[in-house]
Formats: C-alpha cells, structure tokens, sequence
C-alpha cells in the first residue's frame, strides 16, 4: 500500500469514527473546504462557513442531500496565504473529496486553481466576486456572491438614473475587488456618463487626506465618487471626506457591508451600495435570518453569513439533480442549476460560464439603516465582459 | 498655493501620528538594541481593551486610562516572559522572537476573540475635524502632533532630571558598566518597556479614531511605518524618531498630492525608494547618533 492511499484511507477512518456514524462512504458527500480561518482572509470566510454549516446541519438532521447524501466536510486553514492555499488543495485533493469550497479572496483561488481545474473537482468560492475566477477554473471553478462587473453595471445604472453624469473612482490596484470602480467605468460611459477623474489608494492606508484634498480642489465638483474600498480603508476615507466638507454622494461595493460602516454615523448618511441580498419583511433572506439568530444566539452581522447558506443551498441542488455525490456528475449540474432559492436571492448558473445569475439589490444607508433602493439584475447589455487585466485596459 | 498649504498641513498630520509610532520603539531600542515588532500587536490590545470597556458601559474618560494601563503592563509582561530569556544575545534573535511574540499574540486575538473587525465606540471630538479655511484638518492628528511633542518633551525631562533616566541613559551607553554601579537592569529595561507600552496605547486611541475599528491584524501597518520611520531618523535617538515620522508623513502626502496620475500606482515604491535615498546619503539616519540617550 502507498503511503499516500494510507494516509488517505487513516484521514477518512479518522474523520469517520470522529463523526461515530456508520454511514457509506460511498454515499457521503465528502466537501473539501481550503479556506482562511486565520489571517487577513478569515473575516470573509468565517461568517459564510457560519452559515454553510446552519444548513448543513438542516440536512444531515434530515438523512442528508435528497435524504441519502449525508454531508461532512473537511476543513483546512489556508492561512490567508496563496502558496499555503495550494498546498491545503492539493491535501484535500489527495483526500478524495467530491467537492471543494474554496476561499474568498480571489488571487488565493488562483493559486491552487490549476490543482482543481487538473483533478476535475467543482469548486465554488465563499464570498468571491471575481468575475475572472471561473476564467481561470475552466468550468471547474464557480463563483457565489455578485460579481465585480455586475456590481460595477448595477452601480452605473443606478448612477446615471440619479441624473449623476461626471464621477470620480477611488480604488486599488492592490487587489482585482477594489478594482470594481473600473468596471462601473465602463458601464457608465456606456450609458452616456463621464469619468472626470480617480485617486488610487494602498490596502491598509492609514490616511486619505492627501486624496481627499485632491477630491475637494476639483472644479467643477464631479456629481458622484465610486469605490469598492472596504474595511479598514472605507471608514477612514468617508470619515476625513465628510470631514473636509465634500458632500459629494458616493456609491460604494458590497464589501462596505460590515457593523463599523453603520457605526460611523452622519459621515456615511445617504452611502449607497451594492448588495447580493437585502433582507425584505417576509422574504426568504428574513427568514433565514431568524433561523441565524436562533443558532448562533445573535443576530447576522453582515450578508456574509447568507452567502453560506447560499452556498450549501446550491450544493444541495447539484447534488440532488446529479443524484450522485461523483465530481463529474455534480460539476455538470452544477453548471446547469436553474433558480436556485437560496437565503439571499434565487440563484442560476445556467449559461453563466461559473458565474451565477441573481439580482443585485441597490441599498442606500438612512439613519444608520438599511433602506432598499432598487433590487434586479441589471441591463446585460451594459454588463462589461469579465476583465483579466484590469490596468491595460485603462 | 492654497493647495500645497492644504497638503502641508496633511503632511505635519501624518507625521505627527508616525512620530508617536516611531517613539514608542525608539524608547526601547535606544535600552536594549531591539526592534520590538509585538509593538503593533500591543496596539491591537488597546483596541480591544476599548471594546471591552464600552461593552461593559466603561465612558471613555475611564475606558482610555484603563487601555493604556493594561498595555503597559502588558509590555513589562512580554519583556518579563518573552524578552529576558534572550537578553544580551544577538540581534537577529531578539528580532525574532519580537515577531514571534507579534505573530503569537495576532493568533490569540483571532481564536480567542473574533476574526471580524469589532466596532470601537469613541467619543465624537476625537473622530471630529477642524476646519482651517483652506482645508480641514482631523481632531486625532491634531492630538497626534500636539503629544508626540509633549511626549519627548516630557520624557527628555525624565531622562534628563531623575535618577531613574540617569540609569536609563547610562544603560543605554554602556549597559555592563552601568550594572556595576549598582544600578538594577531590570528595573530601567522593564521602565522602557512601560514607556513603548504607554506610547502604543496612546497611539493606538489616535489611529483607532481613524479607523473606527480594531482587528487582529490592526498592528501591521503602524509597527512597519514606525520601523521605517525609526530608520529614516536614525536607529535609537527619540529626537530621531519623531523627524523620521514627520519626514516620512510628508514623503507620503507630497508624493500621493503631486506624483503623475500614471506614477501613482507605484506610490508606495517611489516612497521607499525616497527613503532609501535618504539613508544611502545618511546611513546613520536624520540624526546620526544612535547613542541619543546616552549624550
């Protein structure tokens, strides 16, 4: 016996009898999860396995997947770190799962992207909203949340439809998501708008007043700033913005999405941003908000959490149409789900080439609350094509 | 002229906040020759203790002192437990067990406290900004620069007029020779360490007003900005360290104001580069002698 089948065979009878069930292995669906649990990668990856696991546990309470696809699944921490996600990939790959959950951040995916693409296992990323991974997955990888450059149309829709026509950008060529403003670009110069004009920042910059000030000695004052800045970068740059007196309205990603946002008060009064999913009175959102709450004791902190719960909803749907828990069989049906009810919104990714078809919601902060603006997919002739070098195209 | 006013004003802000950095690890690099990395993490801590005082209803004006007295003997702790052991051996082990200790602390806050950001509730004066005309300029910078100042006022006069900074300027020149006067060692090195600690929360408050939050990886960049800024002014001398900050808060601000749209995506290069210049024309940093304390 190789030391490797050895390995694997001691990992699963380990995992096994941890569990104390006798199930069939056979029949098990084994998930591999390569994602952050320390690092600057965890904070996105937490919340959504939080959720994951909420309906995990639904099912294997009912008999599993369809009643007899029990589901366990195998976690190892990437550390935040790319050349350590591809180590954790290949582990899990020579553990024989059937699919992977793979990491939020993008650039981490692409690392061990060819160890999935060359195993021929489905994978879907927890939170990822980089239209370019499933590029590099070649039909084996699957995004979750709302991509960029949908973000980025819906953005410049929303935009163009509040008579805004001159914007300014502020992103990051530190990483693909805080590049989403170059996708609104494209969008709203096709609807007729204009760029008048961008800063760019570093992730974890301490201070924006040098931008600031650029910002507030432009004549005439652009009519909106965009950005997909996150934590801890955003409340930093809205705080000294409003600070300076610039009352410019801004429009900002789903990664502002987090308590500090709402804790920063009047400086994010009027803030829109993009969402995948806003948690209407009797909606399916709300409801599995209250199933949340009853679990963890606390209510959702963010939409994060929901996209895990997407995610296994999703899961359970190509497992249930494949009928099998075989990669192949549940790669195939995967690619072909059609309206998917997850927590969040119903989800296809049929003819989406790994990107899933959902609604983007439009919501916009009002005394440090959510109030929903708009929620539909939008135009898809406005939609730019997914980009793999953001920066030549400038 | 209005602008470049404004943007001067950005720099002194800055800098005035990367000259409080660069302090708290001078303090202890001018004793004991260690560049102490935990000093970031030691922030975090601050930030964390703020989010537990608000959390048990603790108003600010206690949830403050309370963070800057736990850090402080936080650092005596590290230097007691991590510190000692390794005391007088090379430099490139203090170093790591500096990050180590860093490293450790990070994973702590992560396990044992939450991987999300957590919300720090602080009074709305520190989060206000001050309108100057021209520009506006942030209450917490204003802070920053006014106790940098008062900070290295203050601790010149403690260096200067008390037995306990005759010790510590004497450690600093000869720490072997200062033993056998009879001075303790671990009394002035565990004094440094309460000085790095008591700079670190006050740090810590001004940045955290910044960025309304605290999460385990808070400490990073301000510890790295502090290592460059120490650098720039010349390893060990606290005057040093607080032009180092200042110098670097300008090079910062001036570049991102007046670099080419086309440059600005290599903003964070060219301004090492700059640094880089400074030190190959001054090795020895802004203010050359790394024996400040002992003068």
């Amino acid at each position: 016996m190789t030391r490797l089948a050895f390995s694997a065979m001691l990992a699963a009878g380990v995992s096994l009898a941890a569990l104390g069930q006798t199930a069939f292995a056979d029949d098990t669906l084994l998930i591999g999860a390569a994602i952050s649990k320390t690092g600057w990668d965890a904070p996105y990856d937490s919340p959504v396995m939080d959720g994951l696991m909420l309906a995990i546990d639904e099912m294997n309470a009912n008999g599993g997947i369809a009643g007899k696809f029990p589901v366990e699944i195998e976690t190892r921490d990437n550390r935040s770190d790319n050349a350590q996600n591809a180590i954790v990939t290949q582990e899990l790959v020579d553990e024989g799962v059937n699919m992977m959950i793979v990491t939020c951040d993008s650039s981490m995916v692409h690392a061990g992207a060819q160890i999935i693409v060359g195993a021929q296992i489905p994978a879907i990323s927890t939170c990822s909203s980089s239209p370019t991974l499933p590029l590099s997955g070649d039909g084996y990888i699957f995004a979750n949340a709302v991509t960029d450059n949908v973000q980025g149309a819906a953005q410049a829709e929303y935009a163009f439809g509040q008579g805004y026509r001159k914007a300014y950008l502020l992103r990051s060529p530190d990483i693909e998501y805080s590049q989403m403003p170059l996708y609104f670009a494209d969008a709203f110069k096709k609807l007729g708008g204009e760029v008048v004009g961008e800063s760019l920042y570093s992730l974890g910059q301490p201070d924006f007043s040098a931008e600031v000030t650029k910002i507030k000695e432009l004549q005439p004052q652009p009519d909106v700033i965009v950005t997909s800045a996150f934590e801890p970068d955003f409340p930093a740059f809205i705080r000294q913005l409003r600070g300076a007196g610039v009352t410019v309205p801004l429009v900002a990603g789903d990664g502002i999405d987090s308590p500090t946002t709402f804790a920063l008060g009047d400086a994010v009064e009027g803030v829109v941003f993009t969402s995948s999913g806003f948690a209407e009175p009797g909606s399916p959102m709300a409801a599995y908000q209250e199933k949340y709450e009853a679990k963890y004791g606390k209510p959702p902190e963010s939409i994060m959490d929901a996209l895990g719960y997407d995610l296994a909803k999703i899961i359970e749907a190509a497992v249930t149409q494949a009928d099998s828990v075989e990669p192949a069989k549940i790669r195939d049906a995967l690619a072909n789900l059609e309206n998917v009810q997850g927590a969040t919104a119903e989800i296809s990714y049929k003819g989406g080439n790994g990107t899933p078809t959902r609604p983007v919601a439009v919501i916009r902060i009002e005394d440090g609350k959510r109030v929903l603006v708009s929620r539909k997919a939008p135009d898809p002739a406005i939609v730019p094509a997914p980009n793999l070098d953001l920066n030549a195209a400038q | 002229m209005a602008y470049f006013l404004a943007q001067s004003g950005n720099a002194l802000s800055l800098g005035g906040i990367y000259a409080l950095l660069a302090l708290g690890l001078a303090v202890v690099y001018s004793i004991l020759g260690l560049i102490n990395f935990a000093h970031g993490a030691l922030m975090t801590l601050a930030g964390y203790v703020l989010v537990f005082a608000a959390v048990l209803g603790l108003p600010f004006y206690l949830s403050a002192p309370l963070a800057i007295l736990v850090v402080m003997a936080s650092a005596v702790l590290l230097e007691r437990i991590a510190f000692r052991p390794v005391r007088g051996a090379s430099g490139a082990t203090m170093l790591l067990t500096s990050f180590a200790v860093a490293v450790l602390l990070q994973l702590a806050f992560q396990l044992f406290i939450s991987t999300r950001p957590q919300v720090v509730p602080l009074p709305d004066f520190l989060t206000a900004t001050v309108d100057l005309g021209s520009f506006a300029i942030g209450v917490n910078r204003v802070i920053s620069v006014v106790v940098a100042v008062v900070v290295l006022i203050a601790l010149n006069l403690f260096l200067k007029r008390t037995v306990l900074g005759l010790a510590m300027r004497a450690a600093a020149d000869d720490f072997n020779v200062t033993r056998l006067m009879g001075i303790r060692a671990n009394r002035v090195i565990a004094t440094a360490f309460a000085l790095s600690g008591l700079l670190a929360a006050v740090a810590a408050v001004l940045w955290i007003a910044q960025r309304s939050s605290v999460d385990p990886m808070m400490g990073l960049v301000p510890v790295l900005k502090a290592f460059i800024a120490t650098t720039l002014g010349g390893l060990g001398s606290l005057l040093g360290a607080v032009l180092g900050g200042l110098l670097l808060g300008a090079i910062e601000i001036y570049l991102a104001a007046y670099l080419p749209d086309a440059a600005l995506p290599f903003h964070g290069a060219i301004t090492l580069g700059v640094v880089i210049l400074v030190l190959v024309v001054r090795p020895q940093g802004l203010v050359g002698a790394s024996r400040e304390l002992g003068k």
